[in-house]
């Protein structure tokens, strides 16, 4: 069915074997979000003892770190050969990072 | 199935990345990826901008119920867990489990949408229409656009599923398995940002 295009990865796919992983990384992964969600969650339910901009900065931190811990693992980001992927990714951040600080701008000053 | 099993020694593990066109596909995808960053990113700030700016609908603070909110990050963040298990199933090419995890994914895909719709008929109900005020409709733009995205994925992976089905697993489809699970990534990586900035955030001060 397939072994018109088998042999010429042959090389590649016993190089690529040797980096099987488990589900074990995913599983810490999800474990850490849920935490980081909740700490999400506990820090508004104890607010009225915070500071706001402790507050705020953070759940900004929270969201930061959890996208991070997915996109390393979920998507891959650290693996090898994803120089590119990460790339667009931090240019597509940047670019949306000016966007806001634009619109504040514009409307609150 | 079993033709996979039969193979199985011969395929290689990363089905997805056995061509060129397979990897290309995965490499124009985290482009659009990128652009679709650019594009929440502008609603983000638009909703920032105009968060305050209620006139006489509800503020944010008497609107969200955090406890809806909680439950729904819970099941968005568990399908993005089982898209990643299907992607692992992948890896063994064991169809049958890839097709079992990528259906308990759209199931919870579509419990996260009833949570939605729920959540917007009772805003509704309360007087936080579209056209109230500029904060509700920047967080509807946002928030639906979000929602958008997932009825997309659900739909999306539904048709994969039936490919699946009567294609099998092969250097064609395995690919947009792995695409669509990059997919699924990106909208819940979107929703941890809505639930901090748009619901937690709502509830400071």
């Amino acid at each position: 069915m397939m072994s018109d295009q088998g042999t010429g990865q042959a090389m590649d796919v016993v190089k690529r074997s040797k980096a099987h992983e488990g589900p074990r990384n995913h599983i810490i992964a999800y474990a850490l979000s849920i935490v980081l969600t909740a700490l999400a969650f506990l820090v508004i339910y104890y607010q009225h003892v915070l500071e706001s901009w402790f507050v705020y900065g953070f759940l900004i931190i929270l969201a930061v770190v959890q996208a991070v811990v997915q996109g390393v693992f979920w998507m891959h980001l650290k693996d090898r050969g994803h120089l590119q992927q990460r790339i667009f990714m931090i240019g597509g951040c940047i670019i949306a990072f000016t966007a806001l600080i634009m619109a504040l701008y514009w409307v609150w000053w | 199935m079993s033709d996979a099993h039969v193979q199985g020694n011969t395929l290689p593990r990363e089905l997805e990345k056995a061509t060129l066109e397979g990897r290309n596909k995965i490499l124009g995808f985290w482009l659009f990826l990128g652009a679709e960053t650019v594009l929440f990113g502008s609603l983000f700030a638009t909703f920032l901008a105009l968060r305050d700016s209620v006139m006489d609908g509800p503020a944010e603070s008497e609107l969200f119920k955090l406890s809806m909110v909680a439950v729904a990050t819970f099941i968005l963040l568990t399908s993005s867990l089982t898209s990643v298990m299907a992607i692992q199933a992948m890896h063994r090419h064991n169809l049958k489990s890839l097709m079992q995890w990528l259906i308990v994914t759209v199931v919870l895909g579509f419990a996260f949408l009833g949570l939605e719709i729920y959540e917007f008929k009772e805003y509704v109900h309360e007087g936080h229409g579209f056209t109230t005020s500029a904060f509700s409709s920047a967080f509807y733009t946002l928030v639906g656009f979000h929602g958008a995205h997932v009825v997309f994925g659900v739909v999306w992976i539904s048709i994969i599923i039936g490919q699946l089905r009567t294609r099998g697993l092969n250097v064609v489809t395995a690919p947009k398995v792995y695409v669509a699970g990059l997919y699924w990534h990106f909208v819940d990586l979107v929703w941890v940002f809505i639930f901090t900035v748009v619901y937690l955030m709502g509830k400071v001060g």
